[in-house]
């Protein structure tokens, strides 16, 4: 008889949503966080989309630590002297089944945790699961120090490295062109600042991304979230992109918040957090073995998270996967069957629902936004020369289109022609 | 040997402070309570000595605010059970008050007749529960205790001196106030942090121990705690278009003047 029906490895979203899911079933959970608390080692830019968690809490933000409502978007396009900004503000963005929310993971994590404590898990925090223990091929548990610990089905949602899943054989080590690397700094601005800077009301908040200077024409972009009395500004680079260049990070970090459009935002404010960490960007190609007896992937761990440029989503993806993967669990514990024959609904499952649908049909996503250099150079000069011509007067008007045709010209027309089709079936 | 007592303060972790640089003012709000850390040796001792000396159990004891949350962690550490008084009158509690309190609580647990303190906390570093302890119970102590074996019914401890190590010999019941040294604190284990929820945590009151709040009124107020001046010279190498090579010759320059190269 085994310690527990399912041992969890991450106390991050995917694994506390398994958990809870399946411990409100009746079944003996494990969960084991290595962080020194919960949601200590865990990074989002971030926004929650709330659908897949509304669907398990309904109404979850009422009482979850959420810092602010997304209420409006922004994107801009940036070059060294211009910013070309659209901002998308809108009560269609408010609406529960859809709505999106700034969170710290520190803050957030736990009380995710906290809800699978109280359906009767055990969270044990802070402990590493150093390896997978074995009964000849069969996993039987994990390690963690000199303790064994035993169960059905191990759930692996330790993150975007996952050594055990790596040891599970299910997975292959990181390479560079499946990750971004991304960091970000949270400013603490005076009270009342965020709302006046943002035009906010009180809960709301804003999601801004850049493109353009901040990457430094490398493959990547930046982002501001505003939380309750703080504000997330970072960048998310390729880490392929970042080894062939002379670039660091941390510079370029530091000339996005001193840039233009960014500094008077933050003006006043003081940087009390720092974070860093890996993204998976690899797409449906980066997709791991999800599922074989005894173990499922789970969240980040298995790769589950897109990057659109224009959205980026991994959290909600994280949310669903964990109430997939214990619904499989929960069918496995009736039939009594850990083998992969049961196990194997996890990845049928995913397919049936919007995880791998969105992964399938954004296949070309991580492809297209590695290797359309223009969207980071050529594309914000194109739109910051074009709009300078419209908006600069200094004596005689031309007609706008023969302002801006030589600008298109001299961008390359057949190229932009090119990446709005690739992009098109892309994003 | 009956049982063995070990006294844990719950503290915030100093990791997460951080200080006011204009006012010197600390800021707490980041952090979080825990065992404190010298606690966590001396509970390690409380465990090893129970097993040396084939005593009934050990048991934690505390008092202060917000406790009932250090029941586990101090659990997880391995004694049998833990004592904990939750009152928010001890916020304000100095070594007096807190001595007093815990002496109420070990007479109201019984059998005590070894006692376990670490030579001071991580946060207030007074230095006086132990003995305190002691007077108010009519018992030895012993401080400075690096090491603790045992001998027939007797302990012997090594006190660590300035310039050495003094032995002593004491029969219990007896207080013993323990530097760092006197055991490593393993990292509980996943068993020993879900064994924990299995033990008892058992809660006193004020009015259970027959003390009233008046008694642990404490006999001094803290007016101010601030972070030490740090005095900075803030001499900027590098203004606008100075090359590397200009500030290094500035750097090494400025460093000989201060008699630092």
């Amino acid at each position: 008889m085994a310690d527990y029906d399912a041992i969890v490895v991450g106390a991050g979203l995917s694994g506390s949503t398994a958990a809870y899911c399946m411990a409100k079933a009746g079944l003996s959970v494990l969960v084991i966080e290595r962080g020194e608390a919960v949601g200590s080692k865990n990074v989002t830019g971030g926004r929650l989309y709330s659908h897949s968690l509304e669907k398990i809490f309904p109404g979850f933000a009422d009482s979850a630590p959420v810092e602010r409502k997304i209420v409006k978007e922004r994107i801009s396009m940036m070059t060294a002297e211009s910013c070309f900004t659209v901002e998308f503000a809108s009560d269609r963005l408010k609406n529960p089944a859809s709505a999106s929310y700034s969170v710290m993971r520190a803050n957030f994590d736990p009380w995710l945790a906290a809800k699978a404590e109280e359906a009767g898990c055990d969270v044990v925090c802070p402990a590493v699961a150093d390896d997978l223990l074995r009964d000849g091929d069969k996993i039987i548990g994990i390690r963690a120090g000199e303790d064994e610990l035993t169960s059905d089905v191990v759930l692996l949602a330790d993150g975007v490295n996952s050594l055990l899943g790596q040891k599970a054989g299910m997975k292959e080590e990181l390479s560079p062109h499946q990750v971004a690397v991304g960091c970000k700094e949270i400013v603490e601005l005076p009270k009342g600042a965020i709302n006046e800077r943002f035009g906010l009301n009180d809960g709301e908040g804003v999601a801004h991304l850049f493109a353009g200077t901040p990457s430094n024409a490398l493959v990547g972009g930046g982002f501001l979230y505003t939380n309750k009395d703080t504000v997330s500004i970072g960048l998310v680079m390729t880490v392929g992109g970042l080894t062939t260049s002379s670039l660091r990070l941390p510079d370029l970090m530091e000339a996005f918040r001193e840039s233009a459009p960014v500094k008077p935002l933050l003006a006043g404010g003081t940087v009390v957090e720092y974070a860093a960490h890996l993204v998976p960007e690899g797409g449906l190609r980066m997709i791991p073995t999800l599922s074989r007896d005894n173990v499922l992937l789970l969240g980040d761990a298995a790769g589950f998270c897109l990057n659109l440029a224009y959205t980026v989503r991994g959290m909600d993806y994280a949310i669903a996967s964990g109430q997939l993967a214990a619904e499989t669990v929960i069918e496995a514990r009736e039939k009594n069957d850990f083998s992969n024959a049961v196990l194997s609904g996890y990845v049928s499952r995913l397919e049936k629902s919007y995880v791998l649908k969105d992964m399938k049909t954004h296949k070309h996503a991580p492809a297209f936004i590695e290797h359309t250099k223009r969207l980071y150079k050529a594309y914000p000069e194109l739109a910051a020369n074009v709009l300078a011509d419209i908006f600069t007067v200094s004596g005689p008007s031309r007609l706008i289109i023969r302002k801006t045709l030589p600008k298109i010209f001299k961008a390359g027309p057949f190229g932009l022609l090119m990446d709005g089709l690739k992009g098109s079936r892309a994003l | 040997m009956k049982k063995i007592a070990v006294c844990y303060k719950w503290v915030l972790s100093d990791t997460d402070i951080r200080v006011n640089e204009k006012s010197r003012e600390l800021d707490l709000e980041k952090s979080k309570p825990q065992v404190s850390e010298y606690d966590r040796n001396t509970l390690a001792a409380g465990v090893a000595l129970k097993a040396q000396a084939g005593a009934s159990a050990v048991v934690g004891v505390t008092c202060g605010t917000v406790t009932e949350g250090s029941s586990k962690d101090a659990l997880s550490r391995g004694p049998d059970a833990v004592y904990y008084l939750d009152d928010a009158v001890m916020a304000s509690a100095d070594s007096s008050t807190t001595s007093k309190v815990l002496a109420a609580m070990i007479k109201n647990i019984g059998d005590v007749d070894v006692i376990l303190c670490s030579e001071a906390s991580s946060d207030e570093f007074a230095q006086q529960t132990g003995p305190r302890l002691a007077a108010l119970l009519g018992y030895p102590s012993v401080s400075g205790v690096a090491a603790i074996s045992v001998a027939g019914d007797s302990l012997t401890l090594d006190r660590k001196m300035a310039d050495g190590t003094e032995v002593v010999s004491v029969k219990p019941p007896v207080v013993i106030s323990t530097v760092p040294e006197v055991k490593d604190a393993p990292i509980p284990s996943v068993k020993d942090i879900l064994g924990a929820k299995k033990k008892p945590a058992n809660a006193l009151t004020l009015a259970g121990i027959g003390l009233s709040a008046d008694a642990v009124k404490p006999l001094f107020t803290i007016n101010s705690v601030l972070a030490p001046e740090s005095k900075r010279k803030v001499v900027r190498l590098n203004p606008e278009g100075t090359s590397i090579d200009d500030a290094a010759k500035a750097l090494i320059k400025q460093l000989s003047t201060d008699g630092i190269l």
